[in-house]
């Protein structure tokens, strides 16, 4: 059964010229973080939530926010995203991500890319320098190198537990899960903003599932599907078993709930649950609508999120876990990470 | 009502030269789905054989007759979906194969994935024994003419492309009552090496349910996916809306929300069809109670008995 969260706060009467509080939400993977992993998962999508926030407050974008939380995320190695991905069945990297303005409509995609640290930002130069929406694989590769975006050798990619992961995977007969995929380590992190300006936008970034076939793409770079943004109706990102949430078009699929009038909550459950029904798929969504409100729900064992919203920073990760922090207080027990809030 | 096929050779603006090869080679594919159908065939079937077929005739852009990329060269995007199981099979950017859209139903009925891209795509097709094809096998002198053209700093490739060459793609529904969609296409004219249009993403160039229906798109691609236009579609009969009205719908809204012109098939489970666009035209065919529906321009609607050989 999902596990959904929201806040209860509507926002205030916008003809009153009241400041519009930005909240970001973020998530670094639906599955079984095992305890190992728990605290470090948790760790890392609270220090992606107050980048995420720290930009909103200097004046940033909910794109600018969704970028900054994502490719923080993709610099941890504990995600599954640019370093400390999963290996395909030939023991390479190979990343997908996607960006989406949900002012416009725009987005960025990129698909099977290799050596690159942050695909986040290839996939937001793809959106602002081309006409395309989507590039994959060589060419992919060939953009990055023209607009001069640093290639990265697989070894500063890929952890030690990840070839080891790869290793015993290999040498034992295995096929993807038929039921609920909850035991594969799902841990595609992505974000979700709206600004102050009331513009949503939605990141997602993953290696994929380890093991992979040789150039599979799953629902991450897709959009609709691992993420979709728009200012009528709120922003989602996914993580999951992606060719359960690319059957359902997860993504899309919850923004027309919230356009039907469910909240965000309910539209995240209700079309999570479709997915389990229909599909036999798990995962699990982050989204918030243009107007503040903001969910975390998945029917995953765990999923790790955080969020800052009106000053509070809430994490989680098992199910109907709510936790909070002052903001500041936070931000004074963690002077390490530099959060330019204050 | 059932069963139904219906096809498409691309939206936009075919050349008076080019438009009898459009319209005959939508009717022949209609021809050849409902054949299947009319034996009892399944919708997959029915679907990945029409869109086989425009990708052999050189006047489609899919398969041999895609439009080329700005390096001269042809990389592909194909899709199907079984509206019984929500299972699909992608490929994108796919080289030197003849028919993509088999080599997607591979990936959906021999993989766990739904997508394969680029080498991953044609490692898979190895594996699977299918034969590689020379690339100057996929191309025609009107493929190549056109890349010439469109080299110059001043071309405008999306005009250029909604000018001349669709996509394909066809959607059906058979005696059973499953839906299925197949969509391939050599993409956009002069595009970026391994840019993916909306062809291969799920909800974009294709979708089928069959608790809704099946749509297969064409038009400008990245506007396609801006609005995620298939899925789209299906989201506006679910919630009660004709095939016909949902299709116009979604067609209106890609063009004031995004500036995109394109066309759609769809179809429902019961067997009710809408070939509609918002291009000045698209080559269309539909086949039902052994009639063909075809036509080109909008508001055209012809029909004659499927068996008429003309």
């Amino acid at each position: 059964m999902a596990e959904g969260f929201s806040t209860g706060r509507k926002r205030e009467d916008q003809e009153m010229n009241l400041k519009m509080s930005a909240v970001v939400v973020v998530h670094g993977g639906a599955w079984a973080i095992p305890d190992d992993l728990a605290k470090a998962s948790v760790d890392g999508v609270k220090v992606a939530a107050c980048e995420g926030f720290s930009v909103l407050r200097g004046g940033g974008s909910a794109l600018d926010a969704v970028e900054a939380a994502v490719r923080t995320l993709e610099e941890n190695t504990v995600f599954n995203a640019g370093h400390g991905a999963v290996l395909n069945a030939d023991g390479e990297v190979e990343l997908d991500a996607i960006i989406m303005d949900g002012r416009t409509l725009t987005s960025g995609a990129v698909s099977s890319v290799k050596n690159i640290a942050n695909p986040v930002s290839l996939a937001r130069a793809v959106m602002e320098k081309t006409s395309h929406i989507m590039l994959t694989s060589r060419g992919a590769n060939l953009f990055a190198e023209s607009i001069g975006m640093a290639t990265v050798p697989t070894d500063t990619l890929v952890t030690e537990y990840e070839r080891n992961e790869w290793e015993k995977h290999k040498n034992y007969l295995t096929e993807v899960m038929q039921d609920f995929n909850c035991q594969w380590a799902h841990d595609t992190v992505g974000a979700v903003s709206v600004d102050s300006a009331g513009n949503v936008a939605c990141a997602t970034s993953t290696g994929g599932i380890r093991n992979k076939m040789i150039g599979r793409v799953g629902d991450s770079s897709i959009i609709g599907s691992g993420g979709y943004a728009d200012n009528f109706s709120g922003a989602v990102s996914c993580t999951g078993h992606g060719e359960s949430i690319l059957k359902v078009t997860l993504a899309r699929l919850i923004l027309s709930h919230i356009e039907q009038g469910k909240s965000v909550a309910d539209s995240s459950q209700v079309s999570l649950q479709y997915m389990g029904e229909r599909v036999r798929g798990a995962g699990g969504a982050i989204v918030v609508s243009p107007s503040g409100e903001w969910a975390a729900t998945f029917t995953t064992e765990r999923m790790a999120w955080a969020a800052v919203d009106q000053d509070v920073l809430w994490y989680g990760l098992d199910p109907n876990e709510r936790s909070k922090e002052q903001l500041s207080q936070y931000i004074y027990n963690n002077p390490n990470n530099h959060f330019n809030i204050f | 009502m059932l069963p139904v096929v219906v096809v498409h050779g691309g939206a936009g603006h075919i050349p008076k030269a080019r438009s009898e090869n459009s319209t005959s080679g939508v009717r022949s594919a209609a021809r050849t789905g409902y054949t299947i159908l009319r034996e009892g065939g399944s919708s997959m079937d029915a679907v990945v054989e029409a869109v086989t077929q425009l990708e052999n005739n050189p006047s489609f852009n899919a398969g041999c007759g895609s439009v080329l990329n700005v390096k001269g060269e042809v990389e592909m995007d194909a899709i199907v979906m079984d509206g019984k199981t929500l299972g699909s099979g992608a490929v994108s950017a796919v080289r030197n194969i003849a028919n993509p859209i088999q080599l997607a139903r591979l990936v959906m009925d021999k993989t766990d994935h739904a997508c394969l891209t680029a080498e991953g795509a044609n490692q898979f097709a190895r594996s699977m024994g299918v034969p590689e094809v020379p690339l100057q096998s996929l191309i025609t002198d009107y493929s190549r003419m056109r890349w010439k053209k469109n080299l110059g700093p001043d071309a405008n490739p999306v005009e250029c492309q909604m000018g001349k060459m669709g996509t394909v793609g066809a959607v059906a529904v058979d005696s059973e009552g499953n839906v299925a969609c197949a969509t391939s296409t050599g993409g956009m004219l002069n595009k970026m090496e391994g840019r993916v249009g909306d062809t291969p993403c799920i909800g974009c160039g294709g979708y089928a349910d069959n608790q809704v229906g099946a749509v297969s798109t064409t038009g400008h691609g990245e506007a396609i996916m801006k609005v995620v236009l298939a899925r789209l579609i299906l989201f506006h009969v679910e919630q009660g809306q004709s095939v016909e009205a949902a299709s116009d719908l979604a067609l209106a809204y890609m063009k004031s929300r995004v500036g995109g012109l394109g066309g759609v098939v769809t179809v429902d489970p019961q067997g009710q069809w809408a070939a509609r666009f918002s291009s000045l035209q698209m080559a269309w065919a539909a086949a039902q109670k052994d009639t063909l529906h075809y036509g080109l321009y909008t508001g055209e609607h012809f029909t004659q008995s499927i068996d008429d050989p003309h």
